[in-house]
């Protein structure tokens, strides 16, 4: 196996650590960080569960760019270039590279479901007691997108408004009160349409789009009350 | 849901933080203990997460063992009704794509029938209508309640509810060792890494719910646990190429089930065998093994992505020298008692168990817990619904 330095940013010192770490092409920046925990230091804070992009638990910043680290991969950086691994900077930082997602998952209305129909095989049977073959959202709430956000203001972020506009395609009949909602102040108005969100999404779910989507939702049913409220 | 007050004044501190611990926990609090867990990084981060998702309806294991395929379809259907957000509730099918195959319809039907596991046969016209994907060669398949359950959003269920009912949960705070009284363990030392600190936590109670790493947790109070870590590799490719579960109409055995999950498709998996529960390195073969055997099921997975090959340790109940030996062990759990095995008191163990089944775990080591300090409270995980794991973040950051 080859061997790589890596520089991962330490709380306690507030500086970083040089590691070096075996790899071959599959090899993950988690990867990594397990082999310097396992054989290195045991006290090294991350996060991680799934290990193949599906949980959300594990963002972090390699040089730089917002990632998941299970799914990053050394081999993919070129030879000659460092590779610091940072914690990502907007999040509530608890230790090394770990951080405590709760503000993120604060700014989810309660009642976002997280299931919709597969999109797969949509033609073919299903069995008999079932409408529809389901999936997750693809959404897996890793906080990339709030994190790459420039907006500095006080407002729910791209992943949270993402969500709502889900909620309105899966029930567009519920589409009123889902926009109330993104309408709000601390809502859609905020959203400088940087598109970074798009960018560092894993999983393709496009928030930026979305939320511009909402918006334009948004101006549609404004115009359509005050042609309403328009005397004949 | 409303605490019941403490019944007890038992306090229960729980060492690990994947699946089976967060439904001991949750139980705990349920029943009027107080609680506390402790888990040596993030929650789920052991074995818990990297579950390939295959909720389990229990027919991989009924023709070997009818009470686990029988306990797993029971929990399929109270886990369907209380965590339904933590679940594709689709189906699964033992296709078989080969004579021999077709031949083990009628043992595993029968099998599926006396543990009470609804099946269904699709011919072969049936079953490629329904998924046009599958490699045409094939005879037929038995459908079963199988689904794929979310390894994270699942466990953090029971940890939402366990936190409305007041456990404390410590993330990246580590057990360093127990603090005896005579042959009583009496507490923990605890290492919290958030600052470096050790600090001593007085309890009733120790439940080791580490899974792959029972072994080494029992091995600080000088107990000999009878353990095999047994790693097995999963492979995700992009793009979700089926809406069932896919498995082979054969005896359970390496790659020979293909897990749809979100926008992937998850091959698993293989098992062997390791001292240490945490050299969890993805063998070069098996990537190569899971490619050809997916390939063989579903054509098409040749033409999608690579997206992550990982591995994950089985916490094999009981020990076993060679590989044959590991794979003969039951998917069984159990629950140890140290005090009568061992002669270590203020310590139970949990070996063995999976994924599908963490609630009757937690329900049977919260029964032994109830008998060893006269408790008399029912269980009642399995009726009331959990709060959605986005809940748990509701109680704010954890300290």
């Amino acid at each position: 196996m080859k061997e790589r330095t890596v520089t991962v940013y330490r709380t306690a010192k507030k500086t970083v650590d040089e590691f070096t770490v075996p790899y071959n092409e599959r090899t993950t920046i988690l990867d990594a960080l397990e082999y310097i925990r396992l054989q290195k230091d045991p006290d090294l804070m991350y996060r991680q569960s799934c290990h193949h992009g599906s949980c959300g638990t594990c963002g972090m910043a390699v040089n730089g760019e917002f990632v998941l680290s299970c799914i990053k991969r050394l081999a993919d950086i070129p030879e000659d270039q460092a590779v610091r691994i940072e914690p990502l900077p907007t999040m509530h930082q608890i230790g090394d590279l770990a951080f405590d997602p709760a503000e993120f998952f604060n700014e989810f209305p309660d009642d976002i479901e997280y299931k919709r129909v597969s999109e797969v095989n949509t033609d073919a049977p299903v069995p008999r007691d079932m409408e529809h073959y389901e999936r997750f959202e693809s959404c897996i709430e890793c906080g990339l997108c709030v994190t790459s956000c420039p907006v500095t203001e006080d407002w729910m972020g791209p992943a949270a408004l993402a969500s709502i506009h889900r909620m309105i395609e899966k029930n567009p009949d519920d589409a009123d009160t889902w926009l109330d909602r993104a309408a709000d102040k601390r809502g859609v108005e905020r959203c400088t349409k940087d598109f970074s969100c798009s960018r560092v999404c894993p999983t393709g779910v496009a928030p930026g789009k979305r939320i511009t989507l909402l918006g334009s939702m948004i101006k549609k049913r404004e115009k359509a009350r005050a042609s309403e409220e328009k005397p004949e | 849901m409303q605490p019941m007050g403490n019944v007890s004044d038992t306090h229960v501190v729980v060492v690990g933080g994947g699946g089976t611990g967060a439904a001991i926990l949750y139980d705990l609090v349920q029943r009027g203990f107080k609680a506390t867990l402790f888990e040596r990084g993030e929650l789920t981060c052991g074995s818990t997460g990297r579950h390939h998702g295959l909720l389990h309806s229990g027919a991989r294991y009924v023709v070997k063992d009818r009470a686990v395929g029988r306990e797993c379809m029971n929990e399929v259907r109270i886990l369907k009704r209380i965590a339904p957000e933590a679940i594709e509730a689709n189906r699964g099918v033992f296709v078989a794509f080969t004579e021999e195959e077709e031949a083990y319809r009628e043992t595993f039907e029968e099998a599926c029938a006396e543990a009470d596991i609804p099946t269904q046969w699709l011919n072969a016209d049936e079953l490629l209508a329904m998924e046009p994907r599958l490699n045409p060669t094939l005879r037929g398949g038995v459908m079963v309640p199988d689904g794929t359950l979310d390894a994270y959003r699942l466990p953090m269920h029971f940890f939402a509810g366990a936190r409305q009912l007041g456990a404390v949960i410590r993330n990246f705070a580590r057990v360093e060792s127990f603090v005896f009284e005579g042959r009583r363990i009496a507490g923990v030392t605890v290492r919290d890494l958030r600052t470096g600190t050790d600090e001593t936590v007085a309890c009733d109670l120790v439940i080791n719910a580490t899974g792959g790493w029972a072994g080494k947790l029992a091995a600080m109070a000088d107990i000999d646990l009878p353990i095999t870590p047994a790693p097995g590799t999963m492979l995700a490719h992009q793009g979700r190429l089926v809406n069932n579960i896919i498995e082979r109409l054969r005896p359970a055995s390496d790659g020979d089930i293909l897990v749809p999950q979100r926008g992937l498709s998850i091959i698993g998996s293989t098992q062997w065998q390791s001292d240490d529960p945490d050299d969890c390195t993805v063998p070069d073969k098996d990537v190569d093994f899971l490619t050809r055997a997916a390939i063989d099921m579903v054509p098409d997975f040749k033409d999608t992505k690579y997206h992550k090959a990982w591995a994950a340790v089985r916490p094999l109940a009981g020990a076993s020298s060679t590989e044959e030996e590991g794979r003969e062990l039951s998917r069984d759990f159990d629950v140890r008692n140290h005090g009568t095995l061992d002669g270590v008191e203020g310590m139970l163990s949990l070996t063995g168990g999976k994924a599908t089944t963490l609630r009757i775990m937690g329900e049977k080591t919260v029964d032994v817990v109830c008998g060893m300090f006269d408790v008399e409270v029912p269980c009642r995980t399995a009726d009331e619904p959990l709060p959605n794991y986005r809940q748990f973040f509701r109680h704010g950051v954890l300290v």
